[in-house]
């Protein structure tokens, strides 16, 4: 027997919701599952415009600005940094339409709503495993680059990603729900985050530059994620401050974006 | 005396102007500067109980809060004030269709209810066949739920509920629908959970039939309860009511 009240929404304590979170596992896998044999039956490609997306992007750039600037003609800096960076700028937007696009369920039946967000990372997270696999078929024929031993670090820093995304996942939907208008800016905020991280600039550049603009730089959380994450593919030397940045960072965004999301799901329903 | 299975108090939910209207960051803004603090309320300081073994009927004109009600005893919305106890496992039907997936195909959707209701995997792996027999779809499961007619849809939401093991049901306009073999199979199954002490609350404009199948109602008018008890008299005296408000309307009509 069960005995619930409303006004504490779904549980008292956060750990009771990740409780129910993990004993419902199965519908989370469900949902994913179901999106991308949806994305699947919907486009020719299917998944594979997971990858091809960062990918086609990707090529743009090379051929754009390695032409221009002939300090950037690393394909493997270059695509490294544009799929770390898709991975989390797909969150801000698949946050909210995870929630719209399901607000049949969340009328009619309680459940915890992160198992939505949660179920979006989860496909996108097969997304990008498959673009760590392109990046490699592209880049081991091309370049000097093979996997080393370093490769071990993604079993650290892609968990973290997964948080850091999870959290922008929840509080881009915690925002956008209410204030739709939120979601017409976000193409344009995903294309300033892009500019400001290290992917189409080679890191040379920013040495040049003041210390100030380079501490402003190096605030962005895509820096020093992309630097770990170029550790364990390209084999970069790692910068202990990189790491625990990455750590810090995923752990606050995940953590506050996860608390942001919880504390409004009881309100939700009204903006469906 | 056991518990009520579920009880409402003091529940006032409110909405903000132009009542679904999202507020814009714009008009947020504005509220802010303003103070502009007019709400609607869809709910005002609404109680009751419904007890083990009844079945509970609403009833009220478009608009009184009916669904609103059933949104918050489902808990899939907080209300402003007052609370919700429910007591027991609780499945709903309510008006959109369970949350089903009109794109995947019924044999997919069995599972979505299921999941999303709490079940495990292989809660549902067990329950399957058991539901596409009750559901009497045959073939058609394996079909996009958007080939279905309104009948199979709710022949298959009405299936997947009554296996999710509820103690307490939550209908909202179902029973009009579907053929009337499937209508007495699922009066049948009804009248089995209210005998295992089970509840059932069950909204309708089909005040007869409600009348006929509810122990005791409510009448919600404006989102307050304006009558409650026995259901047969808390029909008739809404049925009155709306008869007097039309012969008005008529009269004004006229004047």
């Amino acid at each position: 027997m069960t005995t619930t009240t409303s006004p504490v929404y779904y549980a008292r304590r956060f750990n009771e919701y990740m409780s129910e979170l993990w004993r419902r596992r199965d519908f989370i896998w469900f949902l994913a599952k179901g999106n991308i044999k949806a994305r699947n039956a919907s486009t020719f490609l299917g998944l594979v415009w997971w990858v091809l997306n960062p990918l086609l992007l990707g090529l743009v750039y090379f051929f754009v600005f390695g032409l221009i600037f002939p300090t950037q003609r690393d394909i493997a800096y270059l695509l490294s940094g544009m799929f770390v960076f898709h991975f989390s700028s797909q969150s801000l937007s698949g946050g909210a339409s995870s929630i719209l696009q399901n607000s049949k369920l969340l009328v009619n039946i309680r459940f915890p709503r992160l198992i939505l967000p949660i179920a979006f990372l989860l496909e996108s997270t097969f997304g990008f495993l498959a673009s760590l696999v392109v990046f490699y078929l592209i880049v081991i024929p091309f370049t000097d680059v093979l996997p080393g031993p370093e490769i071990a670090l993604l079993l650290v820093v892609l968990p973290l990603q997964i948080l850091f995304n999870v959290g922008l996942a929840a509080a881009t939907a915690r925002l956008a729900v209410p204030f739709r208008d939120i979601n017409n800016l976000i193409p344009y905020l995903n294309r300033i985050w892009l500019y400001l991280s290290p992917i189409i600039w080679p890191l040379s550049l920013i040495n040049s530059q003041s210390e100030t603009i380079q501490m402003l730089l190096r605030l962005n959380p895509m820096f020093p994620i992309i630097a770990v994450y170029r550790t364990a593919l390209l084999g970069y030397p790692l910068e202990q401050i990189d790491l625990l940045a990455t750590v810090a960072w995923c752990l606050a965004v995940g953590i506050i974006g996860i608390a942001m999301f919880i504390k409004y799901e009881g309100k939700m329903v009204r903006y469906l | 005396m056991s518990l009520p299975a579920i009880r409402v108090d003091h529940v006032s939910v409110r909405f903000r102007p132009y009542v679904d209207r999202r507020p814009t960051l714009r008009r947020s803004l504005a509220t802010f500067r303003h103070k502009e603090t007019q709400l609607v309320d869809a709910l005002k300081g609404v109680s009751f109980e419904v007890e083990k073994g009844e079945a509970f009927g609403i009833v009220g004109q478009n608009g009184a809060g009916k669904s609103t009600l059933l949104r918050v005893m489902a808990r899939t919305l907080r209300p402003d004030e007052g609370r919700v106890v429910i007591r027991g496992r609780m499945s709903t039907l309510l008006q959109l269709g369970v949350g089903f997936n009109s794109e995947l195909s019924g044999s997919r959707n069995i599972y979505l209810g299921g999941l999303v209701a709490g079940l495990t995997k292989k809660q549902v792996d067990e329950r399957y066949d058991d539901i596409v027999a009750y559901s009497e779809l045959g073939d058609a499961i394996y079909r996009p739920m958007k080939t279905y007619s309104s009948g199979m849809f709710s022949r298959l939401a009405f299936a997947v509920a009554m296996h999710l093991d509820p103690e307490i049901l939550l209908l909202d306009e179902v029973l009009a629908v579907g053929d009337e073999g499937f209508r007495e199979k699922s009066m049948t199954t009804m009248h089995d959970l209210l005998g295992r002490s089970g509840s059932i609350v069950f909204v309708s404009h089909a005040v007869r039939q409600l009348a006929d199948f509810c122990d005791r109602a409510a009448w919600l008018d404006e989102g307050t309860v304006r009558a409650l008890g026995e259901a047969e008299a808390v029909v008739d005296e809404y049925r009155a009511f709306v008869q007097r408000r039309r012969k008005e309307m008529r009269a004004q009509g006229l004047a």
